[in-house]
C-alpha cells in the first residue's frame, strides 16, 4: 500500500508469538497512522476497565505516512496506551530515527499485548522477528542497554528501551531512545515495563512504496526549500526550544517555585544563549530534520554527556525547582534520561515536595532526611533516583502529584499542579486564559503540545475570555495534533513558519489519496472526540470536573515577576469551559453529543 | 539611511507577507515592533547585525534587525 | 567538482542519505544511499560523515569498466555494466562504495547529483572543485 509499510505487527507477550497483519486501507484512509492508528486500536481492542498495567492493556507504536520519508521532521512515533499515570488516554511522541526505521522494516505499527512470564526484547530485523530473552539486561541504565545493542548489532539499528523506572512501574516512567529521545508522558514506560519488554530494537532495509515518485521528490523538495529559507532557521537551530526561556521569563510563563509565579529572579543563568555558550557542542536532530532542536551538551562540571536539556526541562527542573545552575538541570535530565523517568512529571512532583516541606506539611522525618528547600541540587538529584526505584520518600512522589497530595492532605492538593492527573508542563497559566483552557481540556492531562496558544493571549490580551480565544484553541487541538498522526514534527510550521499547504501535496503524492486540510482539520477533530469518548469510557463520572486546573490559577496570584497580582477568575474558567464544551458539539458537562458524534461519522467506531 | 528588519514566519503576515520592512533609525526594537502592529510580547529574540539585542535597543542607520516570534510554540 | 561534509555542523538527520537513494534508485530507502553517518554517542557526541572524493580508484580497478566518469567529472556507476564483483569496494578509501546484493543488483557510489546538499538543513554538505591539497 502506497505510504505505507503494510503491515501492523501484533507481539502477544503471554504466549510469545509475533503475527502480522496487513494495515487495513481503511484505517489508513480514515485515521492515517501515528496517533490516528493509536486511538483507533486503543478504543477497538482495549477492554473497557483494563487494569493499565495489566495485561488486557495494549501499548500501540505507530508511525505514519510521512515518517522515514523526504518529508521535513518526518521521525516521529506515538505511542498510545492506557495512562497508569491518569486512568485515560495516553499519546505520548518520541522523535528519532524509531519511526523511520519501523518502517523500513515494512511495519506501520507495533501492537504489544499481554504480559510476558520473565523480561525480553523485541527484535526486528527485516522480517526476521523475535523475542529474546533480557533477564541480563533488566535493572540496567537506558544509555548502557543502547550503548550495549548498538556495540552488539551496529549503528544502523534503532533502540527504544525503558529505565529502572518502567520496570518499577512509575506511572510517569517513559521509554527512551537515541541517547535523548523520550517518548515521555502518561507512563507509556510503564507499560512497557508491565509487559515486561526491556527493549525493541529495530532495523529495516526495505523501500516504503509511494503513489507519484516524481510528485513525491519535487513536494519533499519544496518543503526542504521552504525550511532552508526562513528567516528563523539559524537561530532556531542554533538554540531549540531553548530560545523560549528568556521569552516566557519575561512574559510571567516560565514556571516558577511549583508555578507559584511565573519569572524566575535568576532566570538569566538558564536563557539559550547562556546555555549553549556553556555546554552544547552538537546540534542532535531526529530523523530528515532541517532544523535541529536536540542541543547535545558536555557538561564538565558533573563530567557527563546530555542531549538537552530543552525548555519544559529547563522550566520543570530549573525555574520550578528554584534551580539556576544549567549544569545542574542538564545532570537532573540525565538521570531522569538514564532512569528512565519523564522530567516534566518528575520536576513537578519534586517542586510540589520542595513546597510541601517549605510550608512545614514534610519535615526531614518524612523526606528520608533531606533538606527539600527550593534551590537544593542535590537533593533533586537523590530524589529523582529514590523516584525512579520507588523507595523510601521517593516512592510517595512516584505516584504522581494527584495521588500523592490525595494521600498527604493538609491542603496540598490545592497546589498540586495537575490536570486528570498528569502533572502541568512548563508553562505557568496564571493569566493566559487560552493557554489555560488549552491544559484544562489537552487529551492527555496537562500537557502544553496539543494547543500551544499563550501567544495568542499575548496579542488578544491575555486575561480576556472571548469565543475567539476558544475557537483558536480548538482549532490548535485539531490541527497541532495532525503532526503526530502523520508520523512528523510540527516545530518546521511552528519555528519556521512553513506554509501548512505544502504538505498536501506530498502527502497526496506518498499514499495516492487526495488530501486537503479542511479533511486533514476534519480528521483531527474525529481523533480528538474520540480520545474524549476514551476518558469517558474508561472513568465513572468523568465530565466537567475533570477539566478544572490547579486552585493555583484562580486562587493564588503570584507575589512576583511578570504576572505579580494577575490571576484568573474562577467564574472565568466556567465560562471558557462554557463557550468550549458549545463550540464542540459537547454537553454542559463536557462530553460529546449524540449528533456531534454522529455527524462526525464515529457512531460506528464507538458502537 | 533607514534600517532592515526582517520579521520570521508567521510574523510576516502580520507586516502583509513581507520578508523586509524599511524602518526609521532613532527609535527602540519595541516601539517600531508596536508601530508595525507586532505585539513586542510575542517577539522573542532580537538580532541585530548578528549580536542578540534586547527589545529597547535603539536602531540605528544600516542595522539590519531580525525578530524571530513563538507563534506556535514547543 | 566534489562533495565536501562538515562534520561539526552534521546532526545525524539522514535527510541526506534518503535524498540520495530516490536520486539513485527512485526509491526511499537510506540503506540505498551513497553517503554514511556515524554517530558517536553518548561520548564524544559527534557524526562522522563519510563521502565520496571522486578520487576514481574505484573506477581504475572495474574490470568491466562499469564506473564511468561524466561531464562534471563525477564517477558514478552505470548499472547495467555492473557484474556484482565487489572489486571496487576494498579500494574505496571513503568506504562509501557499495555493495549491498541484498538490496540492489549493481554496485553503486555518488554521483554528485546534489540532493543531499539540497536537503541538508545545516549545510553541513556542499559540492565544490576539488582542492590540490586534500582538504
Amino acid at each position: 500500500m502506497n505510504g505505507y509499510g503494510g503491515r501492523i505487527l501484533r507481539v502477544n507477550l503471554t504466549n510469545g508469538t509475533v503475527t502480522k497483519e496487513p494495515t487495513s486501507p481503511d484505517v489508513a484512509r480514515n485515521f492515517i497512522g501515528g496517533r490516528g492508528f493509536g486511538i483507533y486500536f486503543l478504543l477497538k481492542e482495549v477492554p473497557k476497565g483494563a487494569d493499565p498495567l495489566g495485561p488486557e492493556n495494549k501499548l500501540i507504536i505507530s508511525s505514519g505516512p510521512i515518517s522515514g520519508m523526504m518529508i521535513p521532521g518526518g521521525g516521529k512515533c506515538d505511542w498510545t496506551t492506557k495512562a497508569p499515570l491518569t486512568g485515560g488516554y495516553a499519546s505520548a511522541s518520541m522523535g528519532g530515527h524509531f519511526t523511520a526505521e519501523m518502517r523500513y522494516a515494512g511495519l506501520d505499527s507495533i501492537i504489544l499485548e499481554g504480559i510476558s512470564p520473565k523480561p525480553v526484547y523485541l527484535f526486528i530485523d527485516d522480517d526476521k522477528i523475535e523475542l529474546r530473552d533480557a533477564s541480563d539486561l533488566w535493572g540496567k541504565a537506558t544509555f548502557t542497554v543502547e550503548k550495549q545493542f548498538k556495540e552488539k548489532l551496529g549503528e544502523e539499528f534503532q533502540v527504544a528501551v525503558i529505565g529502572v523506572g518502567g520496570e518499577n512501574l512509575v506511572p510517569y516512567a517513559c521509554i527512551n531512545h537515541d541517547y535523548g529521545r523520550q517518548a515521555g508522558r502518561g507512563g507509556v514506560g510503564a507499560v512497557m515495563g508491565s509487559k515486561k519488554v526491556k527493549a525493541i530494537v529495530v532495523h529495516g532495509t526495505k523501500s516504503i512504496p509511494v503513489a507519484d515518485m516524481d510528485a513525491y521528490r519535487k513536494a519533499g523538495m519544496a518543503l526542504y526549500k521552504a525550511c532552508k529559507d526562513s528567516e528563523g532557521l539559524k537561530d532556531w537551530t542554533r538554540y531549540g526550544t531553548t530560545i523560549v526561556v528568556s521569552w516566557c521569563d519575561e512574559v510571567g510563563a516560565l514556571p516558577t517555585r511549583n508555578f507559584s509565579a511565573g519569572s524566575f529572579e535568576d532566570g538569566k543563568n538558564l536563557y539559550g544563549p547562556v546555555m549553549r555558550e556553556k555546554i552544547v557542542i552538537t546540534d542532535k536532530g531526529c530523523f530528515g530534520c532541517p532544523s535541529p532542536c536536540g542541543k547535545y551538551s558536555r557538561n564538565k562540571k558533573y563530567n557527563s554527556y546530555v542531549e538537552g536539556p530543552e525548555y519544559e526541562t529547563i522550566g520543570m527542573m530549573g525555574s520550578n525547582l528554584g534551580i539556576d545552575d544549567i549544569e545542574a538541570v542538564a545532570q537532573a535530565n540525565l538521570l531522569c534520561d538514564d532512569l528512565g523517568i519523564d522530567t516534566i512529571s518528575a520536576g513537578n512532583a519534586i517542586g510540589w515536595a520542595m513546597e510541601c516541606y517549605e510550608k512545614g506539611i514534610f519535615t526531614k522525618k518524612d523526606t528520608d532526611g533531606l533538606d527539600l528547600k527550593f534551590g537544593n541540587v542535590e537533593a533533586t538529584f537523590t530524589l529523582i533516583e529514590k523516584i525512579a526505584r520507588r523507595e523510601g520518600f521517593g516512592a510517595l512522589l512516584s505516584e504522581g502529584v494527584k495521588r500523592a497530595s490525595k494521600k498527604v492532605g493538609k491542603g496540598s492538593e490545592k497546589f498540586a499542579i495537575q490536570v486528570k492527573g498528569m502533572e502541568q508542563s512548563a508553562y505557568a497559566t496564571h493569566n493566559a486564559t487560552a493557554m489555560l483552557l488549552a491544559y484544562m481540556t489537552c487529551d492527555v492531562g496537562a500537557h502544553h503540545n496539543r494547543a500551544w496558544a499563550i501567544t495568542y493571549d499575548l496579542q488578544v490580551g491575555r486575561e480576556k475570555v472571548v469565543p475567539e480565544k476558544v475557537a483558536r484553541v480548538i482549532w490548535l487541538q485539531n490541527f497541532r495534533p495532525m503532526f503526530d498522526v502523520l508520523g512528523g514534527c510540527r516545530l518546521q510550521w511552528v519555528e519556521l513558519g512553513i506554509d501548512r499547504d505544502l504538505y498536501v501535496p506530498a502527502l497526496e503524492a506518498i499514499t495516492g489519496i487526495q488530501r486537503s486540510w479542511e479533511d486533514l482539520d476534519k480528521v483531527g477533530e474525529r481523533i480528538w472526540n474520540l480520545t474524549r469518548l476514551f476518558w469517558a469510557r474508561e472513568n465513572e463520572g468523568f465530565g466537567r470536573a475533570w477539566d478544572m486546573p490547579s486552585p493555583r490559577f484562580y486562587e493564588e496570584a503570584p507575589k512576583s515577576g511578570a504576572t505579580k497580582g494577575q490571576i484568573t477568575k474562577l467564574e472565568d474558567i466556567n465560562r471558557l469551559l462554557d463557550m468550549y464544551y458549545e463550540q464542540r458539539g459537547w454537553t454542559s458537562d463536557g462530553l460529546p453529543k449524540p449528533e456531534t458524534i454522529e455527524s462526525l461519522g464515529l457512531k460506528a467506531v464507538v458502537a | 539611511m533607514p534600517a532592515t528588519l526582517r520579521p520570521s514566519g508567521s510574523l510576516r503576515d502580520v507586516v502583509g507577507g513581507q520578508a523586509e520592512v524599511q524602518v526609521e533609525a532613532g527609535r527602540t526594537v519595541r516601539e517600531t515592533l508596536a508601530a508595525l502592529g507586532i505585539v513586542p510580547e510575542v517577539v522573542a529574540l532580537v538580532v541585530v547585525n548578528e549580536e542578540q539585542r534586547s527589545k529597547d535597543y535603539v536602531i540605528q542607520e544600516g542595522d539590519v534587525i531580525r525578530v524571530l516570534a513563538v507563534i506556535g510554540g514547543g | 567538482m566534489r562533495l565536501y561534509v562538515d562534520n561539526s555542523k552534521c546532526s545525524g538527520c539522514n535527510a541526506c542519505r534518503v535524498a540520495c537513494s530516490l536520486n539513485l534508485f527512485s526509491e526511499n530507502n537510506p540503506k540505498k544511499s551513497a553517503l554514511v553517518i556515524e554517530p558517536q554517542f553518548p561520548a564524544p557526541g559527534v557524526y562522522n560523515v563519510k563521502v565520496c572524493t571522486q578520487c576514481g580508484d574505484c573506477a581504475a580497478v572495474c574490470p568491466t569498466e562499469a564506473i564511468k566518469q561524466d561531464g562534471q567529472g563525477a564517477y558514478y556507476v552505470d548499472f547495467a555494466e555492473c557484474n556484482l564483483c565487489e572489486a571496487c569496494v576494498p579500494e574505496c578509501p571513503e568506504e562509501v562504495m557499495f555493495v549491498r546484493s541484498k538490496l540492489a543488483d549493481t554496485a553503486w557510489k555518488c554521483n554528485l547529483c546534489g540532493d543531499c546538499v539540497a536537503v541538508c538543513g545545516t549545510s553541513a554538505l556542499w559540492i565544490a572543485e576539488i582542492e590540490a591539497v586534500a582538504a
